[in-house]
């Protein structure tokens, strides 16, 4: 009998070639190990939000395994002294003792709070990368629109889970999302009651809102997270002007090793910060908050900051009641709902808006530097504007207590500040960004500001400057033409001088390769055709 | 960069990957010419092998490696063995969330570091270049696509079409399983909410109904009964109606602020609730009682200002004054706090005389 | 407030105080008040003094006399002779009790430097003995609420339920103004609900008892001074000395608006670094 040789540097050829066989898997896997992509730190905005996202999924699974959606009343017998014997709700005691009990509990409760948090801040500036620098522009508006989904699902998942301890700040919470249902004409009692199940609380919508933030809400967003990625991977992404880049290439790295490599790490560090925010944070001590009950209150009682610009703008709202016969609509209306559905879905079909205003069909695959499109910077500085207020006035009690100011001023500020504030914005930001691109264009003209004033014979002082291209036979600069990326404005970006400390920010530039951008390392060959015009 | 394009895709560049003298690198890059890359820079970060900068790399990634297996050891070290069931006071136990963050995140970061090092500092310098392609696809593969969906839709519509027969069949069949898959879900929802015979919009615990027709009492949190002396004056209680779970959530619109005011100020709020319709004799001495809660979005409005006679709600500010039936003075709120009408019984304990006369709590469409 | 009470040692976020250029303002603002005050003080005297010994009703203590003595320095400018007060400037005394003084004085309200929306609070000018006789001559002028004397809070150890019944009241009847945390809150124009992290169990017995300002007065019928005793164990034990158990800073107190402050103070601000440093150029 021969026995069989096993020849264990031929096996995992062997497996693959299985493998192969039945799945095909070659080509693509291939085409993924050498795909190409653009580096930016700007770029990994969006990952902050996926890798949070995981974080949640982790955290969340773990806390199911100790949390009881239930509103039946049951005495507290836990560890929590100044609870014992308290009557809660079983989905409280079961919060508390996942707090105190669960050994490691409290931790992960924190972290998935704080990973809840920044999965909505890292969405909102993601988005605001996204959006001044117009890299929602076709092909890409339906990305837009998904992730403008995104944010509202976030904001639905991050209310429920607001709700789920049934302490008595998220009962506070829940009884103005009553009110909010109550205040919509004709439907309005239908709606609370039957969401409710009758009364509030009644005894239905802890069960109701538990399903909905352990399973609707996130497959919801586990599958509009895939087709955003997706979507992502299918249009590659965008990527700045520069040396090189086009319409028609990607400029970059492999995704493999080094790209990936590189997204590994990244997630550590997010889960890594995340982690130590639930270690050195505190994060809603529902254990001071008591169990909800409808005469308890606490002063600054505020939902959590995505929640907050709602909030502040029912704070600002004026107390409009409009009557229609025997019948009104409470003010309640107009900024929670009527509010809270225009901005989340209405910035949806910004793409479509724009393109249609200027009446751009063309596809971009490069960003545009905000300064190049003052209009566009306006309309967001403008929004984040109104954002920012209302959402400060969503804590404006606290504020008004820490800083001792009047709040009722408070209110009024926010009231004209809301009117005034977006407008000025506009216009400062557009000014900024006329201003930079003028500089742009007068060092590309007249060459870079040396520092050196030389006088001349007949007494006039004038600078001396470097000319980042060639000179006519008076020796004055050609005028270069703007390629979109970055000018260098300062002799040691052209290599004059050592940058006085060591990159962080920017790198150690060598001489002669001027204008790179900081992610993009110099190029070795000659004969690449470039699109900026810094050096020919 | 339509040379390149050429460049990545033209046939002749092609290579025999079974060519035994290419090398592993040369194969990779045929992988790369069929995938429209072109590796334009790739170089060492270092220059010579075993390179002291390279050297100082390689220990500082491995340093960050330890650090980060350090860190996870002295999490699962703090999390077996540090306190950790709460005690009151200051105990070591405080410290367990905070050291478990601590040790966790320093790891995770450290780990997260060193790949990144790892990625950014040794592996080499590179910069492809990979075509784009956009702009829909060749035009005749977008008709043959178009006309095979056509062609689709000829097949099922002519033939609905040429049989009318069918055409209502499908209506018929179609949407009412439509509606079957949709009934459960509204028809289990739907709740009328003024369906009870004491519709829970209009009715608080207070109203007689819930007593067996009798006055019902205001009692503390505990359910104890008040008489009018256990007020301060200048002070105010929560009160609840004295019925079986009267204090919990089942009664959830019932809080009621009972104020005893100082005598002017109660003088000016009698002067004001007598000159008014729903709140006239609903006052009893000194004493006057709010709905507690805010008829903006029915948090409680209890920050109680004793001075300025303020009922203030903390969660949009609405700003009720006391002494002019709780009329909304500032903030979002529109309609008043409805009074209680209180009166004292034979054992000189308060009672509510009957329900609130105005709708208690947020505002809606069908209120009265 | 004072360093050496236990609460003093908790890390906080904000401080109440304000910075330095309001606090020399208030000083130059005193300053000028005290010499207002001293001079509308003498010229009080000057007026009054022969009349005002002539007609004296009462027989004071000893220990009120001295208060008298202090009053009439530092009081009588606002609250006028005999704690009759003053239209627009300060009330009447009359009936008020030690309690207020223990609290208005002891916690450095009282005298006030301006007419604010509300007396803040800072550090006491008379010391706890000048406080004692200041109390007992009001106490003396006109009756009203005392301090009881003993502990004013319990030993959890001892009655280990106190804690709970303590929290329970605290969130009925204080959480609306001074939050769940106790950490304070904003009231209407300006004026506000002080946080209680540095409150002694006497100043908190004596507000619950007079009302001070704009806070509700709870008297003894309203809640025994048994039940004052659990909300003082409450807040001293669980909120004061307690730390907490979910982190090093619990963030003031605030709530979501300075928890959404750390998240991109923090977390957001981290992760852009890392993401700078990922990308930049090595």
């Amino acid at each position: 009998m021969k026995r069989r040789k096993v020849d264990l540097q031929q096996a995992p050829v062997t497996a693959a070639k299985g493998v192969d066989e039945r799945f095909q898997a070659a080509t693509p896997l291939r085409a993924l190990l050498n795909k190409v992509f653009p580096d930016h730190w700007s770029f990994l905005l969006g990952e902050i939000a996926l890798f949070s996202f995981i974080i949640l999924l982790l955290t969340g699974v773990f806390l199911t395994l100790f949390f009881d959606p239930s509103m039946k009343e049951v005495p507290y017998e836990g560890s929590y002294s100044a609870l014992r014997g308290t009557m809660m709700s079983a989905a409280y005691e079961s919060s508390l003792n996942l707090s105190f009990e669960v050994r490691g509990g409290l931790f992960m409760r924190q972290m998935h709070h704080w990973a809840a948090l920044l999965f909505m801040a890292s969405i909102v500036v993601h988005m605001a990368r996204i959006f001044f620098t117009g890299a929602y522009r076709k092909p890409r508006e339906a990305n837009w629109a998904i992730g403008m989904i995104l944010f509202l699902l976030g904001f639905l998942a991050g209310f429920t889970g607001y709700s789920l301890p049934d302490d008595g700040l998220s009962g506070t919470g829940l009884r103005i999302a009553s009110a909010i249902m109550l205040s919509i004409p004709v439907v309005g009692t239908w709606l609370s009651a039957s969401i409710f199940g009758g009364e509030f609380p009644g005894h239905l919508i802890i069960g109701r809102f538990y399903i909905a933030h352990v399973l609707l809400i996130p497959g919801g967003l586990l599958a509009l997270i895939s087709v955003h990625l997706g979507l992502v991977f299918k249009q590659k992404h965008t990527q700045w002007p520069g040396p090189m880049r086009t319409n028609t290439n990607v400029v970059g790295e492999r995704m493999f090793p080094r790209y990936a490599l590189k997204q590994g790490g990244f997630f550590m560090a997010v889960f890594g910060t995340v982690a130590l925010m639930a270690g050195l944070f505190q994060i809603n001590p529902i254990w001071l908050f008591g169990p909800y009950r409808a005469s308890e209150v606490s002063s600054a009682s505020q939902p959590d900051w995505y929640v907050m610009f709602m909030d502040g703008l029912v704070r600002l709202m004026p107390n409009w009641q409009i009557y229609i016969g025997d019948y009104s609509i409470p003010p309640l209306f107009w900024p929670a709902v009527v509010g809270l559905g225009a901005l989340t879905t209405g910035p949806i079909f910004w793409p479509w808006i724009e393109a249609r205003k200027t009446g751009d069909k063309r596809i971009h695959n490069l960003l545009e530097r905000p300064r190049d499109n003052p209009e566009r910077v306006g309309i967001g500085a403008m929004a984040f504007t109104f954002f920012i207020i209302a959402t400060l006035s969503g804590g404006n009690d606290v504020i008004a207590d820490k800083f001792h100011i009047s709040l009722n001023a408070m209110t009024w500020a926010g009231r004209i500040g809301m009117i005034v504030l977006p407008p000025l914005a506009y216009f400062i930001s557009v000014r900024i960004c006329l201003g930079l691109q003028q500089h742009d264009r007068e060092v590309l003209a007249h060459g870079v500001e040396t520092g050196i004033i030389r006088r001349l014979p007949n007494g006039q002082f004038v600078e001396v400057h470097q000319p980042l291209g060639p000179v006519d036979d008076h020796g004055h600069p050609i005028p270069l033409e703007y390629g979109g990326w970055v000018v260098p404005k300062k002799m040691n970006r052209v290599g004059a001088l050592a940058p006085a400390v060591k990159g962080f920010f920017f790198p150690v530039e060598k001489p002669a390769e001027a204008p790179v951008s900081p992610g993009m390392p110099p190029v070795s060959g000659d004969d690449r055709e470039e699109i900026t015009s810094g050096r020919k | 960069m339509t040379t390149l394009h050429d460049d990545a895709t033209d046939a002749s560049k092609a290579v025999d990957v079974n060519d035994p003298r290419l090398s592993r690198f040369d194969i990779v890059k045929e992988g790369l010419r069929r995938d429209e890359i072109e590796i334009i820079t790739y170089e060492s970060q270092f220059q010579g092998k075993n390179s002291k900068a390279e050297k100082r790399v390689v220990r500082n990634i491995a340093f960050l490696f330890f650090i980060a297996g350090l860190g996870a050891l002295a999490f699962l070290g703090f999390y077996i063995w540090w306190p950790w069931r709460f005690e009151l006071g200051e105990t070591l136990s405080d410290f367990y969330t905070p050291l478990l963050g601590i040790s966790l995140g320093i790891s995770l970061f450290a780990v997260g570091f060193a790949i990144l090092a790892w990625a950014k500092k040794l592996l080499p310098h590179e910069v492809s270049i990979q075509a784009r392609h956009d702009g829909g696809s060749p035009s005749d593969e977008q008709k043959i696509t178009g006309q095979t969906m056509m062609f689709v839709a000829d097949e099922l519509g002519n033939g609905v079409q040429r049989r009318p027969l069918l055409k209502g069949a499908i209506g018929f069949g179609l949407a009412p399983i439509g509606l079957v898959a949709a009934a459960p879900l509204i028809g289990g929802l739907i709740e009328n909410p003024h369906k009870d015979e004491l519709p829970i919009m209009y009715t608080t615990g207070f109203n007689p109904g819930k007593n067996g027709g009798n006055p019902v009492r205001l009692t503390r949190e505990d359910g104890s009964p008040i008489r009018p002396e256990d007020v301060s004056t200048g002070g105010q209680m929560t009160v609840f109606p004295g019925i079986p779970h009267g204090a919990t959530n089942e009664y959830a619109d019932s809080p009621t602020l009972l104020i005893h005011l100082r005598a002017d100020d109660a003088q000016a709020t009698r002067d004001a609730a007598e000159a008014d319709r729903r709140n006239k004799g609903s006052m009893w001495g000194d004493y006057v009682a709010y709905s507690k809660i805010c008829t903006h979005a029915g948090c409680p409005a209890s920050l109680y200002e004793q001075q300025t006679n303020r009922l203030l709600c903390p969660c949009h500010q609405s700003q009720f004054l006391i002494t002019r039936n709780a009329q909304p003075i500032f903030g979002p709120a529109t309609r008043r706090l409805p009074m209680l009408p209180l009166g004292v019984d034979d054992e000189g304990f308060f009672v509510a005389t009957s329900d609130f006369k105005d709708t208690v709590g947020p505002d809606f469409w069908e209120r009265p | 407030m004072t360093s050496d009470t236990p609460a003093g040692r908790r890390l906080r976020v904000f401080s109440r105080r304000r910075g330095a250029p309001s606090k020399a303002r208030r000083r130059l603002g005193a300053a000028v008040r005290m010499v207002a005050a001293l001079a509308l003080a003498g010229g009080v005297y000057t007026a009054f003094a022969p009349g005002a010994f002539a007609d004296e009703p009462r027989q004071l203590s000893a220990t009120a006399q001295e208060g008298k003595q202090l009053y009439d320095n530092s009081c009588i400018s606002c609250h006028g002779r005999d704690g009759q007060g003053v239209d627009d400037r300060g009330p009447s005394l009359i009936g008020v009790g030690s309690a207020s003084v223990e609290f208005q004085v002891g916690t450095g309200r009282m005298p006030m430097t301006r007419q604010e929306a509300q007396a803040e609070e800072k550090k006491p000018q008379f010391d706890k003995n000048q406080t004692k006789q200041l109390g007992q001559y009001v106490q003396e002028l006109g009756g009203g609420p005392e301090l009881p004397a003993g502990e004013l809070y319990e030993d959890v150890k001892e009655n280990p339920e106190a804690i709970a019944r303590g929290g329970e009241l605290f969130r009925v009847n204080c959480t609306s103004c001074h939050s769940f945390t106790g950490a304070g809150g904003a009231l209407s124009s300006g004026k506000f609900a002080p946080a209680l992290h540095d409150a002694t169990p006497e100043t908190i017995y004596a507000a619950m008892l007079t009302g001070p300002q704009n806070m509700p007065v709870f008297g003894d019928n309203q809640l025994t001074p048994d039940e004052k005793r659990e909300i003082i164990t409450y807040i001293k034990v669980q909120l004061q000395e307690d730390r907490d158990p979910g982190g090093i800073f619990n963030l003031g107190g605030y709530g979501p608006s300075t928890e959404g402050i750390a998240i991109f103070l923090v977390g957001i601000t981290i992760l852009v670094f890392t993401s700078l440093w990922i990308a930049g150029k090595s």
